[in-house]
């Protein structure tokens, strides 16, 4: 075990907190499954409209990899399956029935875990449909089941800004927890990281290598760990997967059911009550904030503000997101804001260029805050980026596309939410993770 | 203000794609977001951004610029006052003072908007506010007495040639206000090569700048021979202090030294560069003094302390050489090509007998090898991560 000590990065003081309370949503009609979300996947479908499922029932397959299917979160009749542009499945609705029956699978007992093998244990996750799950490093695409991972890491912060916290997320779910970690530890010849911050409650959970990390947002993501634990190296794959999922793979073991429960947060300068909400994968957008709209003029995140895809109040939730953020589209614009000396009502900013006396939340709207240019680079990337890779210099390569350069550079060790803080801080507003996400799908066409 | 907004938007689609006025779109959008900041959103993640914008951070550094304007117009009476004999007031210099270099800070931004406002149209890209900054710092580069036509074409030349050729402000690899100021060197080197004072003064009036003193005896010690100027005060306080004739804004090295605490405080400029520049100063100055007793020229007997406020070295370290785009854009880098900046300027100082000052070629020279350097930082990173991987 060891305490890893991240300096740079950044906490976006952003307004609109969750309160540390888990409400219970109300009860939406329908959910949905948008195969968009799955970087990498030929969704084939496994249903056609009118059938009806039960929650584990498979939805659809990936064609380049047909064991890997993904459970329907509800249980009723398949209501409509929207296509988008050259046929491509946009989202797949299922209309909810009263009793939401769930399949049954084997129950083990948290021993009978411990003497499974590994394919047993993948079996049983195959077979619950649930390894969409997991993901793998490079790329953050869905792994092959086929290939053992070298190790299994779990984030056990959100350091995300208006992230769900993962004390309070976990704080009944530790039993599963537990169960989970003793089955994915079958998945790896290598072993299971969880980096916790200090003083958590998964501290005490065994079978699995702790470390804790203490330091500013991108702390939490998985990249940046895995960069300060053990780095990942080209010809090597690392899983990862979120400690709610984990609990619930260690439900669908003890109890022998799907649980697609999990909890999210509701937050943002748009949102009246900000607060962790529980709610079923897939749920619409709409039963999640209905009436906690601050004003009519807001864009609507799945996902956190930074990394998150921007949805509407028909949309669902994205299959990963475990938040919903909401911030204001209206801007103010200021007279000569150039000179303005600005203040801390009005202004933020990672460089100190802005007089700043108070210590506020800040209302951020969708406002770019100045047009886009060429950049200028005076180091307001390499502030946020606690990884000892160059961003200027793997920006250029990716902008080359110099797939040989950018794979010495590092680029297999990153994702693009690790530069979502560039992009933010960069005066000259470049889309830098958006750069990063196409150098890293250019090297996975090259592999 | 909202007024002044509801106009402008009134007028806007009179610039849209098609209409008559088109062609003129880089500059109504120049204005409208001057005047008011931009309504431009988020198109894709991350949803907020920060507040911090290019046209702050330069904004910012023309506002770090002005002090030395106003000590730059007092000295400019001072010294004019000095030569005629005359006892004034330093509201009185000041006066004078702007006289002479209001003229030259307008045909310096005529000059300026002019070229960039034409390329912004004729390449329909958006009107870049770097040229304020390369406006800014070509007045305060340039002596109080040069002829505003040579102005004029150093300002296109550095514009055109430094900035533009390349795609503009982002894209340059020489800093334009330099190149504009080496077009004049090279150009006019009769009048501005460093070696006679400029001031503006009577005709005929002449001396030797701080810098040539020692240049042109030998075998003498460069402190002795400074002190032993009457017709200019070349102490190391004076010096430091600016009140000696030179280019308008480069005198003053406290005003300097301000600035550029408050610019590395705001992070706009690296302090990397400005370490790294001083240290190599010092360090070649010091092996220069070691070489001094064994050579008869008198320069290499600059004390350390002396090279930092003689000539523009502090200007030119603050605002040129830390300029990010045509810099090193690697911490280690900014540290290695800041360190060769004062290095080269020691050198070309005391070794080359054609040209007194050397600051302006040290950072050109290093504008050059900036890239040079990045790429072995790069190196380094790459053959520190293959070991690991290996």
């Amino acid at each position: 075990m060891s305490h890893i000590k991240i300096k740079k990065g950044h906490d976006i003081k952003i307004s609109g907190i969750p309160e540390s309370d888990i409400s219970t949503g109300s009860t939406a009609s329908d959910l949905a499954l948008l195969p968009s979300d799955f970087k990498g996947v030929k969704p084939k479908l496994m249903v056609k409209v009118g059938d009806s499922v039960k929650i584990g029932s498979p939805l659809f397959l990936d064609k380049l990899n047909p064991e890997v299917r993904w459970a329907s979160p509800g249980s009723g009749i398949i209501k409509n399956i929207k296509y988008g542009p050259r046929r491509v499945i946009e989202k797949i609705e299922v209309e909810l029935d009263k009793d939401q029956q769930s399949l049954d699978f084997k129950s083990h007992s948290i021993d009978d875990i411990s003497n499974l093998s590994k394919d047993e244990v993948l079996d049983v996750i195959l077979g619950a449909n649930l390894f969409p799950h997991f993901r793998q490093r490079p790329f953050n695409t869905i792994p092959d089941p086929k290939i053992k991972p070298r190790d299994i890491f779990i984030s056990g912060i959100n350091t995300a800004p208006l992230a769900v916290d993962i004390e309070i997320a976990m704080a009944d779910d530790i039993e599963n927890f537990q169960a989970g970690i003793n089955a994915i530890e079958k998945l790896t010849d290598g072993k299971v990281y969880l980096t916790n911050k200090v003083d958590s409650r998964l501290s005490d959970v065994e079978n699995v290598n702790i470390n804790t990390i203490e330091g500013p947002h991108p702390a939490g993501n998985v990249s940046i760990q895995i960069h300060h634990i053990s780095h990942l190296k080209p010809s090597e794959l690392i899983w990862t997967i979120a400690p709610q999922d984990v609990a619930m793979i260690g439900k669908l073991f003890l109890k022998g059911v799907y649980d697609p429960s999990k909890i999210i947060t509701v937050a943002g300068p748009g949102v009246k009550n900000p607060t962790h909400l529980r709610v079923k994968t897939g749920y619409p957008v709409e039963s999640i904030l209905r009436s906690n709209l601050s004003s009519e003029d807001v864009r609507l995140i799945s996902g956190d503000v930074l990394t998150g895809r921007e949805c509407t109040l028909e949309d669902y939730m994205s299959f990963y997101d475990s938040s919903i953020s909401v911030i204001s589209n209206e801007i103010n614009r200021e007279f000569i804001g150039m000179l303005n000396p600005g203040s801390s009502s009005s202004r933020y900013s990672l460089t100190p260029v802005f007089v700043s006396l108070s210590n506020i939340l800040f209302p951020f709207t969708s406002s770019q805050n100045g047009n886009h240019r060429a950049v200028v680079p005076i180091n307001s990337w390499e502030r946020v980026l606690p990884m000892d890779i160059l961003p200027n210099e793997l920006y250029r390569s990716i902008l080359a596309e110099d797939i040989e350069e950018m794979e010495s550079l590092g680029l297999f060790e990153c994702d693009d939410e690790d530069f979502a803080l560039c992009s933010f801080a960069c005066p000259s507003k470049t889309d830098v993770s958006g750069v990063i996400r196409k150098g890293l799908d250019m090297l996975q066409a090259e592999v | 203000m909202k007024w002044l907004l509801d106009y402008l938007l009134k007028i806007k689609p009179n610039f849209d794609e098609g209409q008559k006025l088109n062609w003129l779109y880089p500059l109504y959008e120049a204005t409208e977001t001057i005047l008011f900041s931009t309504d431009a959103k988020t198109k894709s993640a991350p949803h907020i951004r920060d507040s911090i914008d290019i046209k702050r951070v330069m904004i910012l550094v023309v506002v770090a610029l002005i002090p030395c304007y106003v000590f730059g117009a007092i000295n400019i009476g001072y010294q004019n006052a000095l030569s005629f004999g005359l006892e004034r007031t330093w509201v009185e210099n000041l006066i004078f003072g702007a006289k002479t270099i209001i003229p030259i800070i307008v045909v310096t931004f005529v000059a300026g908007a002019f070229w960039e406002i034409l390329f912004a149209i004729v390449r329909k890209h958006e009107i870049s506010e770097g040229f304020l900054v390369t406006c800014a710092l070509i007045p305060l580069t340039m002596p109080p007495s040069i002829p505003l036509w040579q102005l004029f074409i150093a300002t296109s030349f550095g514009i055109v040639i430094g900035k533009e050729i390349f795609g503009g402000v982002g894209m340059n690899i020489f800093n334009p206000a330099l190149t504009a100021r080496c077009f004049i060197f090279f150009s006019y080197p009769s009048k501005i090569s460093g070696d006679m004072v400029w001031l503006v003064g009577p005709d005929g009036y002449s001396g030797a700048t701080a810098l040539s003193v020692p240049a042109s005896t030998n075998s003498a010690d460069a402190v002795s021979l400074l002190d032993g100027i009457t017709q200019f005060d070349y102490s190391w306080i004076n010096l430091a202090s600016g009140w000696i004739p030179g280019s308008i804004g480069e005198t003053n090295k406290f005003i300097i030294f301000l600035a550029a605490v408050a610019l590395m405080i705001m992070k706009l400029i690296s302090w990397r560069v400005i370490l790294g520049g001083v240290s190599g100063l010092f360090a070649m100055s010091y092996i220069g003094t070691l070489i001094a007793p064994f050579s008869d020229n008198s320069m290499l007997s600059i004390p350390p302390h002396y090279h930092l406020v003689m000539g523009s070295f502090a200007f030119g370290l603050t605002f040129m050489a830390t300029e990010p785009v045509t810099g090193s854009h690697t911490d280690t880098g900014r540290l290695v090509y800041g360190f060769f900046v004062g290095v080269l300027t020691v050198i070309i100082r005391s070794i080359n007998p054609a040209y007194p000052e050397g600051v302006m070629l040290a950072i050109l020279l290093m504008n050059a090898f900036a890239s040079l350097i990045d790429y072995f930082v790069v190196k380094v990173n790459i053959r520190k991560r293959m070991a690991r991987y290996a």
